[in-house]
């Protein structure tokens, strides 16, 4: 034989000139081969005579090199991305991205982490096309609120799966309720530690996922080591929170009601504003303070202050080839908008992950512990009795009382005595007295082991954990005004507030998610064509407990604990498990790699549904066609071409123990309040309001897709588009049924909504020099939503409501109708009033529009300058309606603008006609309304319970903004310097969250994104006085070791 | 190569094996470990339950609507709670609460220990939730005039009932009394079922009592409209030797701590941020304090009350200086509700002795009516019904004069009650206590005339029902048509 040599050689990538670790060297013609290492050295034995060497490196061109002489440097570049592409799909399988025949979106850690946010999504709104981010929460470690496509499923379950390297995350809320917003699960994830994310919409691409795929499943791949030397990473980021937009008010009249100024009083319905200094609030010891009677500009926004925001990241990662190891810990401390640190958010995250490889095994795990800490001021309605809340007491001062200046909220003549008015509390005390804490300690993470069984099959087994161990804490101190006191009737009016007596409430949340599966993965070439995939067996496991303690009427004052009260607590306990078998297997089959077909299905065998009635299979089919590669289009523009096809199913099996009757210990509801057994005694148990069903099947979703990917110019403009047409049948709900039937809800399979729509990304890149690049992304998302079915004989079905306002759905009509009390109309179209001038009520309910955005657009621009890089991200989400309860309490108030009509002096009803009826109520004719709205009535035009017809305009809003997500400049640090601290590379960046919102003339209460109503359907109804949004200025340096 | 097939492929062979036989039981995990079956149900929890979801919506909702519409209490010009029922603009979406729990909860409950006393022959407790059920379906068939009551409470079997109308109800219910009673229920209660018969303890005597004056209401509620059937109906109970209650019927068990008090407490003044909503309206305090009526002090907890006139919540402070500090109705955690008190029971024998024999001993009665009367509000009332007293029984007049003494009398003692609904439907039935040509702030108005309310929707007719709620009319296509609130029920005079 032949005398063999080494070469050696150095492999670098074209962009930056770094070495290219991993590239694989092969002698042409041989198995001979390489890879290169952390640094792109390489070394091979070459047989003398061999002609050439092979350098291939995924998502690069490979090149073949003469192999001559004893040295061989290569400089690779990058391949058109589009061919070359990989992603990740089901089950954490990558696969080339022209193979897939449905639309999927990646998003890297660069996206993610660009303006440093806490949470996972808080850096992708307004990025990818189809996805709705909304950040539902104003304080920090609030809920984010995903959908995709749109929303399906009327029972409420549209918030997509998320993976977390193969093992399914739980992502639950069980602490929150509309006054308190403990945020959802899946904010506990670093997003330092996330390496991409990939975004599968469509059935097709979920079919995998069977039961728990029907809302879109988003993949989170974490960062792990790779061979070479160890690379550490650190990020700091201190960021300013401040509140984004506040409501703005009329500026007109001052305090007072009926025209007059009354000082005891909390509305703006006295005279008009003059200037004049006069005295306000309590007389104590013959003094009273004085100011002038003048509306205070930004009077809301300086009553809260500026919080600080500090996020650190530091990661360790490198290893071996056989074995590499990766470490990280973050730690966020977030203070938000309000005086105090009671609105924050503390976390801590650490990640160890390790993986090796022995022979053709490879086994590799991550465990992950994030312990957070949470503090957050009770929003919505104040619980009555118990205590006030913020958010409705700052909206009850009227506009000329400086709202700062109550911070000293124990000075005598703002204390609880002496607060200018018995109607409402002075806010701050709610943050300084009362209050919640929410403790978190969560461990996730899986075990892999591998076998490469020969070259064309694998074996898996995962085995996956998350586990949450979690409580809170509310509090409500006891206060009331003295006997004889200003707030005790001792003012003008008489009034007496309400004692607040004061509770404590204890909470255990504990939440499990047990997964396995075991895949056997193939890979195989036949002459023409590829074939690959995956036959597996999923087991799941999760479920929650969850235990809530509460005592009201504390004894002592201030001390916050179960046993300090003359009353006994009350407990409740709610269990819930549920178990999950799947079998799936799926194929890909490529033709001379430009068609590729996927053929998927699972069976999945539920627990929540009867026995004898939970199998269900679910099939996938979607086919690819790489047109650029099956014709040759070098002469033309075209760059890349693809086009998809797709069709999938996926389901939703029910929530457990839905299908045995039960009963309940009985609360009897009073409409306000309850009485509870025991009494007396006696234990109780009622049948449940809700009956159940042994019939139920899991709810489905078909679903199918067209769309394509197409680049000319070398990838300097892409274009995908993505139609989709979403059925989800067999919708499982409580159906609301006439209580004389004994129930007031079935849970019913029924119904179908529809939902289809268009996605389309568009990529531009103007400019693309060395030195300067313009990066331009925009997407467009439209989704039409419409009911189909209902259950027989009904009309609609309530998703949820307040103050009469119904968020329904009808058939024939998008899911999610606003339907509210309306004036009866004559038949000319005039309003009927009554005997006082007062318009009449409908029998019916009146349309006040539906939740759906007519579009949704994001724009994306990023210029690069040599060292600096410069970006922003708009957002504009265009159409639909919301409810808003602070509107309501503005009205009420005589806050809002829209209740300065006629400058408030006595009005007719513009075109509007009296009913003249007989004794027994026949009618004999219209009239022409002459019956003014007296000055003293013209407050209770604006609220329901004197004017039900017409108050619903004034508060269920256009919910249309525009916002600027994300503005961010990054300038890397010269090499030179970052070597002077022995880094590699430093990058700097100033950057904004939320930094501005554009709302419609007809919104001036509340950005429409905020909810307390959790984080689906039903938040779609809109807010109940709810904390405003966030927006963030900060700086952050990135330093890699 | 082949020796590896045979490797994996048992593997998952028997993985799929795993899952075809054994997730059978590993799925079996979906009984409720929160909440006990319903075949777990028995008359012992569902009784009380049941008998607290009425005095909850009949002592709750309803007796703030029956105590400002009966003209007791106005809502306060301060505040808001109560607008809807002072202005008489209630419309399908308000009371829906008491609708969907009286029938979903307390009608439901008291339908299935009927069903499971009645399975077992446990006549005790078919006795008492016969009585209940009629007497909760009473208060919903004179509130509503028609209510589902032959297809009811059939579950999915029948989700769209159909209204029965308010007189074949009545004959249903007082069949159902007529049947519980003729059955055997005199073995005692254990101790424990005893406890948990909140309104007697277990007395069964009693509870015929309570069979025997509910049937005797119902009868008089029948007078203007199926006289002979009423008449007949009464003249049986007389026949038969009837006792009727000597003892209120009703709860006293509240322990007036939170989520176990009295339920118009709970929800006026412990769950409202203001709780001042419900002053005196001089409806009723002219008429107590031209008679020097000690009751001033029970009712209003001040011997000289600052009233507001009916509904005029509008007035400014210039126009109605006093209304700032107009008093505020007097409430205690602790108080009972009553189904029908023990001067009820007498006042409705006067009626009937009155209306049917003669009038022989109705002044005894009705004597006896005041002063239970007083007693429950702690006063006495001996002097007003002696001779020469405020309200002593004038024998003499027409029937209608001695019909207005009684039922003027029932009104004046019911705000206490927990049950004034019962003063609203009565006037209704008998126009007393009268209605006043003019509004009280005219020096022509009579203490005590009923007044329309100041900003009332209705042009001047008053409020005789509610009409059929959203969760009905939504929900269910026999829904009968929309009443207006101011057209009577099938009974009304």
């Amino acid at each position: 034989m032949a005398q063999n040599r080494t070469i050696t050689g150095t492999v670098t990538d074209k962009e930056d000139g770094k070495p290219l670790p991993g590239v694989t060297v092969v002698v042409k013609g041989t198995k001979n081969g390489t890879q290169t290492g952390g640094d792109g050295k390489y070394a091979l034995n070459v047989p003398s005579g061999s002609a050439e060497l092979i350098f291939s490196y995924l998502g690069y061109v490979s090149q073949t090199v003469p192999a001559s002489g004893n040295s061989v440097n290569v400089i690779l570049q990058s391949d058109s991305k589009s061919l070359t592409e990989v992603v990740v799909t089901a089950l954490g399988i990558s696969k080339t991205k022209k193979t897939i025949g449905y639309s999927e979106t990646t998003v890297k850690s660069e996206d993610i982490n660009k303006s440093a946010p806490v949470s996972m999504l808080g850096g992708l709104q307004g990025k990818v096309a189809g996805v709705t981010i909304s950040n539902t929460s104003g304080s920090p470690g609030g809920s984010t609120k995903i959908i995709l496509r749109g929303y399906t499923s009327i029972s409420g379950g549209n918030q997509p799966l998320y993976v977390i390297d193969g093992v399914p995350l739980d992502n639950s809320n069980i602490g929150s309720d509309e006054s308190y917003d403990f945020g959802n699960n899946s904010n506990d994830i670093n997003p330092n530690s996330i390496e991409s994310m990939s975004i599968l919409k469509g059935s097709a691409a979920t079919a995998l996922y069977g039961s728990r795929g029907s809302n879109g499943v988003i993949l989170i791949t974490t960062k792990k080591g790779t061979a070479g030397k160890m690379v550490v990473d650190f990020s700091h980021a201190t960021t300013i929170t401040q509140v984004a937009s506040v409501f703005k008010p009329q500026s007109t009249f001052g305090q007072g009601w009926d025209g007059t100024f009354i000082e005891s009083e909390n509305g703006n319905w006295g005279p008009k504003y003059d200037g004049q200094m006069r005295p306000w609030g309590a007389v104590i010891d013959n003094s009273q303070l004085i100011k002038p009677y003048s509306f205070i500009k930004d009077n809301v926004r300086n009553a809260l202050t500026n919080g600080t925001e500090f996020n650190n990241n530091i990661s360790l990662s490198g290893g071996s080839e056989k074995t590499t190891y990766y470490f990280s810990y973050g730690n966020v401390f977030s203070d938000g908008y309000l005086p105090s640190d009671n609105d924050s958010y503390k976390r801590n995250n650490f990640t160890v992950k390790a993986a090796t490889t022995i022979g053709d095994f490879n086994i590799d795990g991550s465990v992950n512990y994030v312990s957070k800490t949470q503090r957050f001021v009770a929003q919505g309605q104040s619980i009555s009795g118990i205590g006030s809340s913020f958010y409705e007491d700052i909206i009850q001062i009227p506009q000329d009382i400086p709202i700062k200046d109550l911070r000293d909220y124990k000075n005598q003549f703002f204390n609880v005595d002496n607060y200018f008015t018995p109607y409402a509390e002075n806010p701050y005390y709610s943050i300084y007295e009362n209050g919640s804490r929410y403790r978190s300690d969560r461990i996730y993470g899986n075990v892999n082991f591998g076998y490469t069984v020969n070259d064309w099959l694998k074996l898996q087994f995962q085995q996956g954990a998350d586990v949450d161990n979690a409580g809170d804490k509310q509090w409500h101190n006891k206060n009331a005004p003295s006997l004889g006191s200003y707030n005790d009737g001792g003012n003008v009016e008489g009034s007496k507030r309400a004692a607040d007596v004061g509770r404590v409430v204890e909470e255990s949340i504990k939440t499990f998610e047990y997964d396995s599966k075991l895949n056997a993965i193939f890979k195989k070439t036949f002459s023409d064509f590829d074939l690959d995939g995956v036959v597996g067996v999923n087991y799941n496991d999760r479920g929650s407990r969850f235990l809530t303690t509460q005592v009201e009427d504390l004894a002592i004052p201030g001390f916050f604990s179960l046993g300090n009260s003359a009353n006994k607590p009350t407990s409740t306990e709610t269990e819930r498990h549920r178990r999950l078998f799947g079998a799936y297997a799926s194929a890909t089959l490529g033709y001379k790699n430009n068609l590729f077909l996927t053929v998927a299905g699972r069976n999945d065998w539920s627990s929540t549904l009867a026995t004898g009635n939970n199998s269900y299979f679910y099939p996938a089919a979607s086919l690819a066609y790489v047109v650029s590669e099956a014709f040759d289009m070098k002469s033309t523009p075209i760059s890349f071409f693809k086009l998809r096809a797709s069709y999938g199913e996926t389901g939703s099996d029910t929530d457990p123990y839905r299908i045995f009757d039960v009963l309940n210990a009985t609360n009897v509801a009073l409409g306000f309040g309850n009485i509870r057994f025991p009494v007396a005694g006696v234990a109780g148990y009622s049948i449940a309001n809700t009956l159940n069903n042994k019939d139920l099947r899991p709810e489905r979703v078909k679903e199918y897709e067209f769309g394509g990917d197409i680049r000319f110019l070398s990838d300097r403009i892409g274009l995908d588009v993505a139609y989709f047409n979403r059925l989800r049948v067999d919708q499982i709900l409580p159906v609301p049924i006439d209580p004389a039937s004994g129930y007031l809800f079935q849970i019913l399979n029924f119904g179908k909504v529809r939902v289809r729509g268009i996605e389309a990304a568009l990529n531009v890149k103007p400019v693309k020099t060395t030195d300067f690049n313009w990066d331009l992304t925009y997407t467009f998302s439209r989704q039409r939503n419409m009911v189909m079915e209902l259950p027989a004989g009904l009309d609609k079905v309530i998703i949820n409501n307040a103050y009469d306002a119904d968020l329904v759905a009808i058939k024939g009509q998008p899911l999610g109708v606003f339907q509210a009390p309306g004036p009866e109309y004559s038949p000319d179209g005039k309003i009927v009033v009554d005997a006082t001038g007062f318009p009449v009520v409908a029998p019916t309910n009146q349309n006040y529009g539906n939740i759906q955005r007519d579009f949704s657009m994001g724009l994306t621009n990023m210029f690069t300058y040599k060292s600096f890089s410069l970006g922003f991200t708009l957002d504009y989400q265009k159409g639909g309606v919301f409810y808003s309860g602070t509107a309501d309490l503005l009205n009420f108030v005589g806050a809002d603008v829209k209740s300065t009509f006629n400058d408030r002096r006595p009005f007719i009803v513009p075109n509007s006609v009296q009913k003249i009826t007989d004794a027994n109520g026949n009618f004999i004719r219209y009239e022409e309304n002459t019956t003014q709205i007296t000055e003293g009535l013209v407050d209770d035009y604006y609220y329901p319970t004197t004017n039900k017809a017409m108050v619903y305009s004034n508060r269920i809003l256009d919910k249309t903004f525009l916002k600027l997500r994300e503005a961010s400049l990054s300038y890397t640090l010269p090499k030179s310097i970052a070597n002077k601290i022995a880094a590699n590379r430093a990058v700097l960046t100033v950057f904004g969250r939320n930094l501005l919102t554009w709302l419609p003339e007809s919104n001036r209460t509340i950005d429409p994104e905020v909810s307390n109503q959790g984080v689906d359907l039903a938040s779609e109804f809109g807010e109940f006085r709810t904390a405003p949004p966030v927006r963030f200025f900060g700086a952050s340096l990135r330093v890699t070791f | 190569m082949k020796k590896i097939n045979i490797e994996y492929k048992p593997l998952i062979l028997s993985a799929l094996f795993f899952l075809t036989f054994g997730c059978k039981k590993t799925l079996d995990i979906n009984n409720d470990p929160n909440n006990p079956p319903i075949e777990q149900a028995s008359p012992e929890v569902l009784f009380p339950s049941a008998v607290m979801g009425t005095a909850g919506s009949v002592g709750g909702e309803l007796t703030i609507l029956g105590g400002i519409w009966s003209q007791y209490w106005t809502q306060s010009n301060a505040s808001n709670q109560y607008k809807t029922i002072d202005t008489y603009n209630l419309t399908r979406v308000d009371f829906n609460g008491p609708y969907d729990n009286l029938f979903a909860g307390a009608l439901a409950d008291y339908n299935l220990t009927i069903k499971l006393a009645q399975a077992k022959s446990d006549w005790r407790y078919n006795l008492m939730g016969t009585v209940m059920k009629a007497y909760t379906y009473q208060v919903l068939v004179d509130l509503y005039d028609q209510v589902p009551y032959t297809e009811a409470f059939n579950g999915a079997a029948n989700l769209q009932p159909k209204f029965d109308d308010g007189y074949s109800i009545y004959v249903g219910l007082l069949a159902e009394i007529d049947a519980a009673l003729a059955k055997d229920f005199t073995s005692p209660l254990t101790a424990d079922q005893a406890k948990g018969d909140f309104v007697f303890n277990g007395d069964m005597d009693l509870w015929v009592q309570f069979a025997n004056t509910l049937k005797l209401k119902m009868y008089l509620r029948m007078v203007n409209t199926k006289s002979a059937e009423a008449q007949a109906g009464i003249a049986k109970l007389y026949a038969d030797g009837a006792n009727f209650l000597t003892a209120s019927a009703g709860i006293e068990e509240f322990e007036g701590t939170p989520d176990n008090s009295n339920p118009f407490y709970e929800y006026n003044i412990r769950r409202l941020n203001t709780t001042t909503n419900i002053r005196a309206s001089k409806t009723l305090t002219t008429w107590l304090e031209e008679n020097e009526d000690p009751r001033t002090e029970t009712y209003f907890d001040e011997e000289s009350p600052v009233a507001m006139h009916q509904g005029d919540f509008a007035a400014t402070a210039q126009d109605q200086p006093t209304y700032a500090n107009a008093t505020v109705a007097l409430q205690k955690a602790t108080d009972p509700v009553w189904f029908i008190s023990e001067s009820e029971s007498y006042f409705m024998q006067a009626e009937a002795l009155e209306r049917y024999f003669g009038g022989a001993g109705a002044k005894a009665k009705y004597d006896a009516g005041v002063t239970a009367a007083f007693a429950d509000a702690a006063q006495d009332g001996a002097e007003f019904i002696a001779a020469g007293g405020a309200y002593e029984y004038k024998t003499g007049g027409s029937f209608e004069a001695k019909l207005e003494q009684i039922i003027v009398q029932k009104w004046a003692s019911l705000p206490a009650s927990g049950h004034t609904i019962e003063a609203f439907f009565e006037q209704e039935r008998t126009g007393y206590p009268k209605t006043s040509a003019v509004y009280s702030t005219s020096d022509a108005y009579i203490p005590g005339e009923w007044v329309y309310a100041k900003n009332g929707v209705t042009a001047n007719r008053f409020p005789k029902r509610l009409v059929f709620p959203a969760s009905s009319r939504d929900r269910n296509k026999n829904t009968p048509a929309e009443v207006p609130i101011y057209t009577k029920v099938w009974w009304g005079k």
